[in-house]
């Protein structure tokens, strides 16, 4: 048994990285991403659990880090926008969002990756309608949802005749 | 945001859960925490230990029982409900529905006990529950009882709960031979909070033989409309009948009126949706 108590101190592995740290029981996962161990990719957009800005994969799932209290991620693998990069390079899905304009003023961005990256693991050929289910979670405020979800749609393979033309027309500028 | 100090625990059993809860009267069981987290950052309701009962195991599993009942744990989640083969199995409207719970990320954390449990009157999975004639299964330090769902719901934010008790899985008794159910929701947009929606569980052998309709927001908690079942009984299970059926909801309900509708017009929405509920369950029960 966790002993009750208002600290505790927790292991959690994000990105592959172990930290331990002491943690008030009250603090929420996501002010212990970015304000203890200075991740601050994770975003905080709405702190109420509505526009998915918080998103980390947990233990393998999709969910908004300003939803938890910090002691309740002891033991946990977590993995952060930070961690889709590896050796400075973008990974594909990153590319598809830059090459697709996905981002506008980018605040919801780092949320929409992870649950794209989420979305693409569960379903790796997702339909558009899919795609917008499973990002139904994340609120982009610039109302950007066209270009993201085909930047999502364009790294699932499965793109329509249109999307694979917006892709053609994009190379070719 | 910046919650007040609170004490934190995370039991390795149910049994240690229900001594702590028993034994400190500010305790809460914290369960996926998709409401509790927020009742906790608005300083709504106040708590001094929070009990951390979801990664209790023995609270997650989803068992099929010989007789065709299904039992799930208080613990599951959504995704789990929506993603579990012995769900689907025999009762797929649970997982169907489950699947339409807000988003991706509430559906990873949320709990089906913490939806029942927090009663909240726009809660997707309570009228099923009711249409559905399930059990909660409920223990406390001192022992375990059963309440049937309808008997559950007492109120606003308010359960059949006593104080130390945790709700620790759910029975649903398995669809009868004949029967199907039905699941319809007016909602403000699409998997998100519901305006009116009614739930119904019917058996037709020739005609309708028994029907159990659910409303959910036309009062505090999903009601039966024993009306509206009565005059469905004996009846040949078409559409002018079930119509005529749902006329009899009115003004015994008296639902609220807020930003999303009137009062008259959510009550205009419950005939709409008792009837597609109802016909959904006919039609379900007859592809069987």
């Amino acid at each position: 048994m966790t002993e009750q108590g208002t600290t505790h101190v927790i292991e959690v592995t994000i990105n592959g990285q172990l930290y331990s740290r002491t943690v008030e029981a009250r603090q929420l996962l996501v002010h212990f991403l970015r304000d203890t161990l200075d991740l601050t990719g994770t975003h905080i957009g709405c702190d109420t659990g509505s526009c998915g800005a918080c998103s980390i994969i947990l233990n393998g799932k999709l969910v908004k880090s300003c939803m938890m209290l910090a002691p309740q991620a002891d033991g946990a693998v977590i993995e952060t926008v930070e961690g889709l990069a590896q050796n400075g390079e973008l990974n594909p899905l990153q590319e598809s969002f830059s090459r697709n304009h996905g981002l506008q003023c980018g605040y919801c961005t780092p949320g929409m990756l992870m649950a794209g990256t989420y979305l693409l693991r569960e379903n790796s050929n997702p339909t558009e309608e899919e795609v917008r289910r499973g990002i139904k979670g994340n609120i982009c405020r610039c109302t950007g949802y066209v270009n993201i979800v085909q930047s999502i749609m364009d790294v699932a393979g499965g793109h329509g005749p249109e999307q694979a033309e917006g892709m053609v027309g994009e190379e070719q500028r | 945001m910046l919650l007040k100090s609170v004490n934190y625990v995370r039991p390795e059993s149910v049994s240690e859960a229900l001594g702590i809860l028993s034994s400190n009267e500010g305790a809460a069981p914290l369960a996926g925490g998709q409401s509790l987290t927020n009742v906790l950052k608005h300083r709504v309701a106040s708590v001094d230990l929070l009990v951390d009962i979801s990664a209790l195991s023995e609270l997650r599993t989803i068992t099929r029982m010989t007789d065709g009942s299904i039992e799930v744990g208080a613990c599951a989640t959504y995704d789990e409900i929506d993603h579990s083969p012995d769900v689907r199995a025999g009762h797929d409207i649970l997982a169907r529905e489950a699947s339409h719970i807000e988003d991706q990320q509430i559906r990873n954390r949320g709990t089906i006990g913490g939806n029942c449990c927090l009663s909240d009157p726009t809660n997707n999975l309570p009228p099923l529950l009711v249409a559905l004639d399930a059990t909660m299964n409920i223990r406390a330090a001192a022992g375990s009882r059963e309440v049937a769902a309808e008997d559950f719901f007492k109120g606003y934010f308010l359960t059949a709960l006593e104080p130390g008790e945790l709700l620790v899985s759910i029975t649903i008794p398995p669809i009868p031979v004949g029967a199907g159910a039905g699941y319809v929701s007016l909602s403000v947009a699409a998997d998100s909070k519901t305006i009116v929606r009614a739930a119904a569980r019917v058996r037709v052998n020739g005609v309708i033989e028994e029907a159990r309709v659910v409303l959910a927001r036309v009062a505090s908690v999903p009601i039966r409309h024993y009306a509206m079942e009565e005059a469905l009984r004996g009846v040949a299970p078409t559409t002018e009948s079930v119509r005529a059926a749902a006329e009899l909801i009115g003004s015994d309900v008296e639902p609220i009126a807020d930003g999303h509708g009137s009062s008259e017009y959510r009550r205009e929405m419950a005939r709409v949706v008792a009837r597609r509920a109802v016909l959904a369950a006919i039609e379900e029960g007859g592809r069987k």
